[in-house]
């Protein structure tokens, strides 16, 4: 820009500037209230753990259907990893009572394995 | 003629070239409620001004820097003071935006109608013609000088009132707001060059406006 370009904005400016000074007071008035309302719904700035989870809820937002599918295969892992635990602790408690009573259950005799496990753990 | 600006010390010249502010900067302690009104106190006469030359109502005006207002404590209260110019600018702007937007699709209803009752076609008189000065007698100059003062204010506001918007506001956010031309172009969601071509071409245009009615800055 060249120097003739800024001073006139300057001088421009410069009555704007005035201008301020010659608003009503009705309008000024008015501007103060709008102020004060504003301020009104000024809250301290929450703690940074705050602001933080804050943003996250912001991106959650942001990015719901990927939330969702994300929740539904968290849903559908904890359910798989239950059902297998709940099963398993259902078949060692089935063993315990075979066990207790001297008996074996039918897997037992079932399993294949059986014999390499055994020579292996026998050596 | 010019008085001498209140914010044309050599530190606000300064502040122009680099584009920097009081309140401005990149980071900061985050802005207490006090200085949240301060900061507020300080721009809202000339955000007032800004929506005004937009929109010419001056209720719809007012209600332009309530919102923005608004929007700035319920959402960023919780900002650096550093950042609230620009966050307050670009609210604001957005606002007038919005009100135009309202605007635009209120018109497309009310237009027919209004149409019928319009006023005379031919009526192409310049409101600049028929200005008159404000008579306002709260300042200590010469009646006289404070006259002319007002009376060119008064031309100056009805010709930024008649630039087209992007020059206005480029005109307004880079030398009145003082904000450096990055600031101004992400406001105004365009490059740095366009800025300067609208801030030059607002600044000729002005002085065209106020040449054809005899006064010279």
């Amino acid at each position: 820009m060249n120097q003739s370009e800024q001073e006139l904005a300057q001088k421009l400016v410069g009555y704007l500037d005035d201008g301020l000074d010659r608003i009503e007071p009705r309008v000024r008035e008015r501007l103060a209230a709008a102020r004060m309302n504003a301020l009104a719904n000024y809250h301290a700035q929450p703690a940074l753990g705050l602001a933080g989870s804050g943003i996250v809820m912001t991106w959650i937002t942001g990015h719901a259907r990927l939330m969702f599918a994300a929740a539904a295969l968290v849903v559908a892992t904890a359910g798989f990893v239950y059902w297998q635990s709940a099963r398993q602790s259902n078949g060692l408690a089935e063993l315990d009572a075979y066990l207790l009573t001297d008996e074996l259950p039918i897997n037992a005799y079932l399993d294949k394995g059986f014999d390499s496990w055994l020579k292996r753990s026998s050596r | 003629m010019p008085r001498t600006r209140r914010r044309n010390s050599p530190d606000a010249r300064r502040r122009l070239r680099t584009g920097s502010r009081p309140f401005q900067g990149k980071a900061g302690p985050l802005a207490t409620q006090r200085e949240l009104s301060d900061f507020l106190a300080e721009v809202e006469r000339r955000a007032y001004k800004q929506a005004l030359f937009a929109v010419r109502d001056d209720s719809i005006a007012l209600d332009i820097v309530q919102d923005a207002m608004l929007k700035l404590t319920e959402r960023y209260c919780a900002r650096p003071l550093a950042e609230l110019p620009l966050l307050f600018q670009r609210i604001l702007q957005n606002t007038i935006r919005d009100h135009f937007r309202r605007q635009k699709v209120r018109s497309m209803w009310t237009l027919p109608i209004s149409s019928l009752f319009k006023g005379d076609p031919d009526d192409d008189t310049d409101p600049l013609e028929t200005l008159e000065a404000n008579d306002d007698s709260r300042f200590s100059e010469p009646p006289a000088e404070q006259a002319e003062r007002s009376q060119v204010l008064a031309f100056i506001e009805k010709a930024l009132e008649k630039l087209p918007a992007r020059q206005r506001q480029a005109f307004l956010l880079r030398y009145w707001e003082e904000l450096d031309v990055a600031a101004a172009a992400k406001i105004m969601g365009c490059s740095e060059g366009s800025v300067k071509t609208h801030c030059s071409r607002a600044t000729h245009a002005l002085a065209a406006i106020l040449g054809k009615q005899g006064i010279k800055l």
